[in-house]
């Protein structure tokens, strides 16, 4: 299996034949040295290269060394990781916690849902005692939230402490989307009745000039 | 179709808004929701007002949905760690924290066990939230909260049968108080508590409070005359 990986490295491009390497997780894909260095979908452990995901091995070129690539033939190989910034949907809102189903990484859309969880200190980053989840987020609203470093297994946990971050669409009470009025309160258009959150400074990307 | 005060009205219907050059704010109390620059119902009811700018939908209702700061009768029926589930007839059942008692500590656990009645307050009540309660005020006392004692029957009844009997103007509860002593607990609801010396009176009492469902308030202070009477001939 390793001497196919390795073939492949050797053979020059357009002599090349078209040898798709399918793989397995856990399969040992080939040494792990300066030339070989472990890409998305692959890990390095004791001195070797292996593969995370069933699917065909990339090997992509570069000038001294080659990126071992593993990509998985549905769907994508991106999770979230510690510091992205995603868009999640709120579920469930308790006294302690509101619990949230991640949708999006950055630009990308998921095919899968991540399941998270914003505690109730990490809604605001001053105050953290005196923040009542209720007034911050509901179920069904938006909201954009930082991933913080991983400790439970299957949940990630969120932290919308930061001006950016926070609710970005909500629907009121009569299902009608809201408009923000301040960065604690958003107002239903039709009954134009004010709602608690936490909302979210969104910078638009493109400004246009008349 | 547009409405008046003292009206039934149907969901749909429009208010008839008084003047713009009132210039107060109107207090649109239940049934009744802002629709752009109209006032809309939105429950089957009797539209009623109350001073100048209080206006409200009376309508019957059975089912209790959970508003912070009211007094309900509930029953324990579970403990998970530091709180105790009160089924109180809301689509969720509320947590009562050990804490929210007269002189409890973490050390000192208040007396409470499944299938307890408890008489709490509504601390916090959301659509989205699970009803909160608490058996003491804000101040740390008791009053009138807390576990009920042994020995009363609970039954249920009618919102709008509760908001009646507890309006000043009825005199029910006061008449039957007169002749007949009982302890009662009244929950918003629609539960109610009663303990009395015997069951004849418990009975007698229960069918009073039922029956003045659809009475007028001159029509109560009869029936229970009527209901002593025959209470006092056994």
């Amino acid at each position: 299996m390793s001497a196919a990986v390795l073939g492949a490295l050797e053979f020059p491009p357009n002599k090349m034949e078209n040898t798709q390497l399918v793989c397995i997780p856990g399969q040992r894909l080939c040494l792990a040295d300066k030339e070989h260095i472990s890409g998305c979908g692959t890990y390095e452990r004791n001195g070797y290269i292996y593969s995370t995901l069933a699917g065909v091995v990339n090997v992509v070129k570069e000038e001294r060394s080659s990126i071992i690539e593993v990509h998985s033939s549905k769907g994508q190989g991106i999770i979230p990781a510690p510091g992205d910034i995603v868009t999640a949907k709120v579920t469930i809102v308790t006294q302690k916690f509101c619990k949230c189903v991640i949708k999006c990484i950055g630009d990308t859309v998921l095919t899968r849902p991540y399941r998270a969880i914003v505690r109730k200190e990490d809604v605001c980053a001053t105050e953290k005692d005196k923040v009542e989840i209720i007034k911050s987020f509901r179920p069904g609203d938006i909201i954009l939230g930082r991933v913080l470093p991983l400790t439970e297994v299957h949940t990630y946990h969120l932290s919308t402490a930061e001006n950016e971050l926070g609710v970005v669409i909500a629907y009121s009470e009569s299902g009608v989307a809201m408009v923000p009025v301040s960065w604690t309160e958003m107002q239903c258009p039709k009954t134009y009745v004010k709602e608690p959150r936490k909302v979210a400074k969104v910078v638009p990307e493109t400004v246009t000039v008349d | 179709m547009e409405v008046n005060v003292g009206d039934v009205v149907l969901p749909g219907d429009v208010i008839q808004a008084p003047n713009t050059n009132d210039k107060g704010k109107l207090i649109l109390g239940p049934g009744l929701c802002r629709h752009m620059d109209e006032v809309l119902i939105t429950t089957s009811g009797v539209l009623r007002k109350k001073g100048r700018n209080v206006y409200w939908v009376d309508s019957h209702r059975k089912r209790y949905v959970p508003v912070k700061g009211d007094t309900v009768v509930g029953v324990v029926v579970n403990r998970s760690g530091d709180t105790f589930k009160v089924d109180i007839g809301s689509s969720e059942q509320a947590s009562l924290s050990y804490l929210a008692f007269e002189g409890a500590t973490k050390k000192n656990r208040p007396d409470v066990q499944i299938g307890d009645i408890v008489f709490a307050k509504l601390l916090e009540a959301s659509r989205d939230l699970e009803p909160e309660l608490v058996c003491v005020d804000s101040y740390g006392k008791k009053g009138k909260l807390g576990v009920l004692p042994e020995g009363g029957f609970i039954f249920t009844c009618s919102l709008n049968l509760i908001r009646k009997i507890l309006n000043p103007k009825c005199q029910m509860l006061k008449i039957l108080g007169s002749e007949i002593p009982y302890d009662i607990a009244v929950g918003m609801n629609g539960k109610l508590w009663l303990k009395t010396k015997s069951i004849k009176e418990t009975i007698a009492i229960v069918n009073a409070i039922l029956t003045a469902e659809h009475l007028q308030h001159h029509e109560i202070a009869s029936l229970c005359d009527d209901v002593i009477n025959a209470l006092k001939g056994m």
